[in-house]
């Protein structure tokens, strides 16, 4: 009996960690960048997202494009995330999306963009 | 008692006749006035299956972007906050695409197949559209005119113009394709209510592709924009 008590509170200690700890499933964040950032950078990444027309004033970035991407760091990525292009001296047309995204959702967009570049990024 | 059977039968004649004279003045005063009977509109709406798309009871439903992907078509209930009651009489007449892509889509253009309604329907639909507000839209707030702080924010600080088309200048119509158009949106939406989505966007659409302003933008500046999109009209020739 008490051996079955131990096992269930064992069980649900274990379930409880995990929900605690359980990062942001991939089909989720894959669910926030076509839903947020694919309207300009494209569904697969390329940077050619239906607003991008003949007058869009930039051309927004190739996730893609390994060798660009790897001059950024992860946290140069989150910071053009969350408080847009100026804050890395980039175009306003990339804006803030702090106020929008989770801190959960950023750190998972940010790890959806290395696996689309295939690439680790500049260490900060 | 003949006589009395006979005098309550004119009372009740006398009072037949009454009830549907005042009934018909209700009537032609409401003809007269141009004003429907919101609950005929919501009947007709029922009628011709525009719940099936458009969710007419608030408040806003959507509480993660699976909810907001489900959805066929915008939610209407604070239609009456949102849009100009001559607009959107026309436009259940005579549906153009708002959009340039598919509701919920980016692969897909907008076909432009919203159905369509006769005139009756459409006056009355209207009518009962124009009746549903959220009661978070203060009147009056917004002066709509050609305000340069405005355009500042929209083409250039906080680009709308990323994701929403206008008429850019020498009145070549520019910007982005993702969300609805602002192409005259003037004539279309409500600038008292820009601004209550802008200020409020959990209220309206707490899950959309839009970036959340508040604490980017000052009430002031959303004002601004407000105004300046209000003021996208057709000009004059």
């Amino acid at each position: 009996m008490i051996m079955k008590k131990t096992t269930i509170v064992a069980g649900l200690a274990g379930i409880i960690c995990h929900l605690l700890v359980a990062p942001v499933s991939a089909s989720d964040t894959q669910t926030v960048y076509k839903f947020y950032c694919a309207q300009c950078h494209g569904l697969g990444g390329k940077g050619d997202g239906p607003n991008v027309t003949k007058d869009f004033p930039v051309s927004p970035r190739n996730f893609t494009d390994a060798a660009e991407m790897n001059k950024l760091s992860d946290a140069d990525m989150k910071n053009v995330i969350l408080d847009g292009g100026p804050s890395a001296s980039k175009s306003p047309m990339m804006p803030p999306w702090g106020k929008t995204l989770t801190g959960e959702e950023v750190d998972g967009l940010v790890k959806h963009l290395r696996t689309l570049c295939k690439c680790e990024g500049k260490k900060s | 008692m003949i006589h009395c059977l006979n005098s309550y039968d004119g009372r009740k004649s006398m009072r037949v006749k009454f009830t549907l004279t005042i009934g018909a003045i209700i009537l032609m005063a409401m003809m007269s006035t141009g004003r429907a009977d919101p609950a005929a509109g919501q009947a007709v709406f029922k009628a011709r299956e525009c719940v099936v798309c458009h969710y007419t009871e608030g408040p806003a439903r959507e509480k993660t972007i699976e909810d907001q992907l489900t959805k066929k078509g915008p939610e209407l209930w604070y239609a009456g906050d949102k849009f100009q009651a001559d607009w959107l009489a026309g436009w259940l007449l005579d549906p153009k695409p708002i959009r340039p892509m598919k509701f919920n889509s980016l692969t897909e253009e907008n076909a432009g197949d919203h159905p369509s309604l006769n005139a009756e329907e459409a006056a009355t639909v209207g009518e009962y559209l124009m009746s549903l507000t959220s009661g978070e839209v203060k009147a009056g707030t917004v002066k709509v005119k050609r305000n340069s702080k405005g355009r500042q924010i929209f083409t250039k600080k906080m680009p709308c113009s990323g994701c929403h088309q206008y008429t850019g200048r020498k009145k070549v119509i520019a910007g982005g394709r993702s969300g609805p158009s602002l192409v005259d949106a003037g004539v279309r939406l409500n600038p008292d209510w820009i601004l209550a989505y802008l200020k409020k966007p959990k209220v309206f659409k707490p899950i959309k592709m839009m970036p959340v302003f508040v604490g980017l933008l000052s009430d002031k500046d959303m004002a601004n924009v407000a105004s300046y999109v209000g003021n996208f009209k057709p000009k004059k020739k």
